[in-house]
């Protein structure tokens, strides 16, 4: 099978690339493994200042909501954290005294979200908060056994049944100006959160919840209907386990699934994550990208790899792949002509591009510009 | 009698002082123990977790052999649900001495171990991990067993038999008048309180810290801290233990427990304010890695969970710098009689699998002294939870088709299962997926086993100590701390230290499956929960 460009990783980096590139009329396919970091998004594209024109039609024509008010969100834990442009289910406040009364909702048996962190957090902040939990089992049946109990799971019974929340938050609230909702809201519905705060007379922030990230998940299901809508080709839960390069070009790939059957494309792009997601591999002597064998940006002495205190920056997580300044990686210092890298498999070795999902956004379409060779 | 006055106080929460807390208290002593931290935290919980049958010691020492022998199988009756009677093997590799295997066969045979040479081939069919190139094998009655579960259970039961536990609390001071002990002055970490509690008899069971409670009283008595350190790995390679078949040297057991097994341990001696801070080196962890794929070669390929270090506490009594060839003996001092100080004691020394003996020696002086008759029964009377059969027996009796949680809170608690058992279906929610822990299991620890902590959590219910190493489990375990204790801002403080434990225990082996959940761990706590 041939395409103008393949894309190793269907994460927030690949499928961005893999819009530009179909968008420009470029064939393209991408292999995804199946789960990526949007699964633990937090709704927010950090190191994203103002949005290009690009960027924010990438998002509108995809459906997915996003507002651009550079602020702070309340995080999980009931800390605040700075942020610009965010999913329109996280609000964005000019200060963490952001209301005077807020009555926060939980579900009952759902020990994913933290209420009463988020209301010490808020108390700290000057604010008055009450609690209240929720019967998800006495707005939708049949009900959820209690292992059941997480985000995935309710949000899917939510999307039928969030008009019922809102008949029982209006019902439950008193002096209250703000209402804090768990984010399980709109996993196949993007217009959900915001028929959410219409429906409710005061201000509705919703905060996340562990893991798997509901807004994360509905951003990716977004964007990968958009690139298959676009004729794009999503190879889902397959996995390419080799590459051919002959004379410092990538001739094809192979993937666990196509067996025989190469993958070949003049241009190949590489979004295939950090360590997580096995983009990086380690041992105790190296680490190393386990694809191409590309040559790392990193110090070899395992001693600098880590900090002792948990808390502080992680010299690992800055470790990437090795590129020049057109994203393109090198094998045995030899460039690799047609092969570009892209997403958090660069580490913290382009600054510039940001980071998280800044950097992934940048550099796939600073990657699609490279292959198509439009400005 | 007033709330602050008891017949023996006992410092110390690791096995030697919970198991001395619950003779006495058998005795019908009224008994408080205090410990600084929480229980198990010292030696207690930093070792392999493996009853020794004695064969390790039976050469070079055969007083503890026979000791520990006697021991393991009194354990196997009292405390039942806090072991596993997986046998041990003492296998010989092509480059040890074949002819040691005789040497070690008949002196644990003299020990009263049993100890029966097997083909090698049996060996390698009996546990299927071993190094297939072994040219000799010995079977021994070694077991493993959770030292954590074994503290909480004794600690339980002095409970049930009046006694008192403060934990969090540490000795700042012992009150004497003139040459008698008369109590000690506290400070609790938890509250900030102050407090005296008095006793005519005060029983020092610090472990490797017993030399700065003594030096509290004016008495001298020189710890050997000598450091081990050993590694977890994330499967249970092995079912039986596996020794080496030669003189005790580095990293020459495997220990299976529960769903992991350990290697280690190195040795070394360390001076004794580094003790409260052991940090296992990258030099350790190679030196593990490497011995251990002689044992198991699996182990090679076999995730690495964790690194982490304990101090023996042994009473120096000669200049070896490896700390090796010091007797584990057990070591019981009556200050009255060593150093004129009446109404103090130390036990000290022995080993995990000799807790029990320590706990008598020491109750037995205690009674000697306030002239209480009464025989020790910790022989014959099972710890709570260890009364009836095996965790399927004990967890059918209760519900008709166990879920897989319900199974393993048995195997982790006993018949005490029984006190979890609830009609809410809200209390089966698994907290921690990994190790399978339900909130009532959770709760249950909060509620009888002084959990007030996530890491006390841990040591009582294995919540994060699975593969994921507290990942979700930490912050919905805290939500439940935080309810119980009504204290939210302290529960958060917790998250933060839990973490840095665990990523200490993590970075030394940072590498692989590890490193990738590692850096899921920074990202989910620092990304999207806020921390």
């Amino acid at each position: 099978m041939r395409y103008d460009t393949v894309i190793v990783g269907g994460g927030l980096a690949g499928l961005t690339a893999g819009i530009s590139l179909q968008k420009a009329g470029k064939s393209t396919a991408i292999v995804s493994t199946g789960q990526n970091a949007l699964y633990f998004f937090s709704g927010c594209f950090d190191s994203i200042q103002e949005p290009t024109p690009e960027i924010k039609s990438l998002f509108s024509e995809a459906g997915i909501r996003v507002h651009y008010t550079p602020g702070v969100r309340l995080m999980p834990m009931g800390t605040f954290k700075e942020s610009a442009l965010a999913l329109e289910d996280v609000s964005l406040f000019p200060t963490p005294q952001f209301g005077k009364k807020v009555l926060i909702i939980n579900f009952m048996a759902y020990h994913d979200f933290f209420s009463s962190f988020l209301a010490q957090g808020l108390e700290k902040q000057g604010m008055e908060c009450r609690i209240r939990f929720l019967n998800l089992g006495d707005l939708a049946q049949p009900e959820l056994g209690p292992n059941q109990m997480r985000a995935v799971q309710i949000a899917r019974k939510l999307d039928d049944v969030w008009e019922k929340v809102v008949q029982e938050v209006r019902v439950l609230l008193k002096d209250e100006d703000t209402v804090v909702l768990p984010q399980v809201f709109g996993l196949n519905d993007a217009s959900i959160p915001e028929r959410i705060r219409q429906g409710i007379p005061a201000r509705v922030v919703f905060a996340g919840t562990l893991p798997p990230s509901v807004p994360g998940i509905r951003t990716q299901m977004l964007l990968k209907k958009r690139y298959e809508v676009l004729g794009g080709t999503y190879l889902l839960g397959d996995r390419v386990t080799g590459a051919h390069v002959y004379e410092d070009v990538v001739q094809n790939v192979v993937t666990k699934q196509l067996d025989r059957h190469y993958l070949e494309a003049d241009h190949f792009i590489l979004a295939s994550g950090s360590f997580f997601s096995k983009g990086l591999s380690s041992n105790p002597f190296k680490i190393y990208e386990p694809l191409f064998e590309l040559d790392m940006d990193y110090d070899p002495d395992r001693n600098t790899w880590y900090d002792p205190t948990f808390a502080n920056h992680q010299p690992y997580l800055g470790f990437g792949v090795k590129t020049d300044a057109q994203l393109r990686p090198s094998r045995g210092g030899v460039p690799v002509k047609n092969l570009y890298v892209i997403g958090s498999i660069l580490g913290e070795t382009h600054p510039e591009l940001g980071s998280g999902a800044g950097l992934a956004i940048r550099s796939a379409l600073k990657a699609a510009q490279l292959i198509t060779g439009q400005p | 009698m007033k709330s602050n006055e008891f017949d023996v106080i006992i410092i110390g929460g690791g096995i030697t002082g919970a198991g001395t807390q619950r003779d006495c208290a058998m005795r019908g002593l009224r008994t408080l123990l205090v410990d600084r931290s929480d229980i198990a935290t010292g030696a207690t919980g930093r070792n392999h977790g493996l009853l020794h049958s004695g064969a390790r010691y039976a050469v070079s020492d055969p007083e503890s052999a026979q000791e520990c022998i006697r021991e393991n199988m009194i354990l196997r009756r009292v405390a039942a649900h806090c072991i596993d009677e997986s046998d041990g093997l003492f296998v010989t590799l092509p480059e040890d001495d074949l002819d040691y295997q005789k040497t070690f066969v008949q002196a644990c045979r003299n020990a009263g171990i049993r100890a029966d040479i097997i083909d090698p081939d049996l060996a390698r069919r009996l546990e299927p991990s071993v190094n297939p190139d072994i040219i000799g094998a010995v079977r021994v009655p070694d077991c493993s067993v959770d030292p954590f579960r074994l503290c909480a259970a004794n600690m339980l039961d002095a409970k049930l038999h009046g006694g008192q536990v403060r934990l969090h609390t540490e000795v700042t001071g012992i009150l004497r008048e003139g040459n008698t002990v008369k109590g000690i002055r506290t400070h609790n970490r938890n509250t900030g309180e102050d407090q005296e509690f008095y006793a005519p008899i005060v029983v020092n069971a610090g472990g490797v810290w017993g030399q700065e409670l003594a030096q509290m009283a004016g008495i001298k008595v020189g710890m050997f801290p000598a450091k081990g350190s050993l590694l977890i790995f994330a499967h249970r390679v092995n079912n039986m233990v596996i020794n080496r078949c030669r003189k005790p040297s580095n990293a020459d057991i495997l220990v299976p427990g529960d769903t992991v097994c350990i290697v280690g341990t190195t040795s070394s001696r360390i001076p004794l304010e580094e003790c409260r801070n052991v940090a296992v080196t990258p030099d350790e962890v190679t030196l593990l890695i490497t011995e251990g794929m002689k044992l198991a070669p699996r182990l090679a390929s076999t995730r690495i969970l964790r690194a982490y270090a304990g101090v023996r506490p042994l009473v120096s009594a000669d200049d070896d710098p490896s700390g090796r060839n010091i007797s584990r003996g057990i070591v019981c001092l009556d200050h009255e009689t060593r150093d004129g100080v009446k109404g103090l004691i130390t036990i000290t020394g022995g080993k995990l699998t000799s807790y029990r003996l320590m706990a008598e020696m020491a109750t037995d002086l205690v009674c000697k002294k306030l002239g209480v008759d009464k025989a020790c029964e910790t022989a014959v009377l099972p710890l709570p939870g260890s009364e009836e059969g095996s965790y399927e027996e004990v967890a059918k009796k209760i519900w008709e088709n166990p879920t897989t949680a319900q199974k393993v809170a048995a195997a982790r608690m006993g018949s005490r299962v029984s006190r979890i058992r609830s009609t809410d279906r809200r209390d089966e929610a698994l907290i921690c997926e990994c190790e399978q822990v339900t909130m009532g299991e959770i709760n249950a620890a909060i509620d009888r086993l002084e959990a007030s902590t996530l890491t006390d959590l841990r040591r009582r219910t294995r919540v994060g100590m699975g593969t994921c190493q507290g990942e979700f489990c930490a912050c919905r375990a805290a939500g439940l701390l935080a309810k119980a204790h009504g204290c939210i801002e302290k529960e958060r403080a917790d998250i933060d230290y839990f973490l840095q434990e665990r990523w200490k225990g993590n970075f030394p082996i940072g590498w692989g499956d590890t490193l990738r959940e590692a850096e899921y761990t920074q990202w989910v706590y620092k990304h999207v929960l806020g921390i």
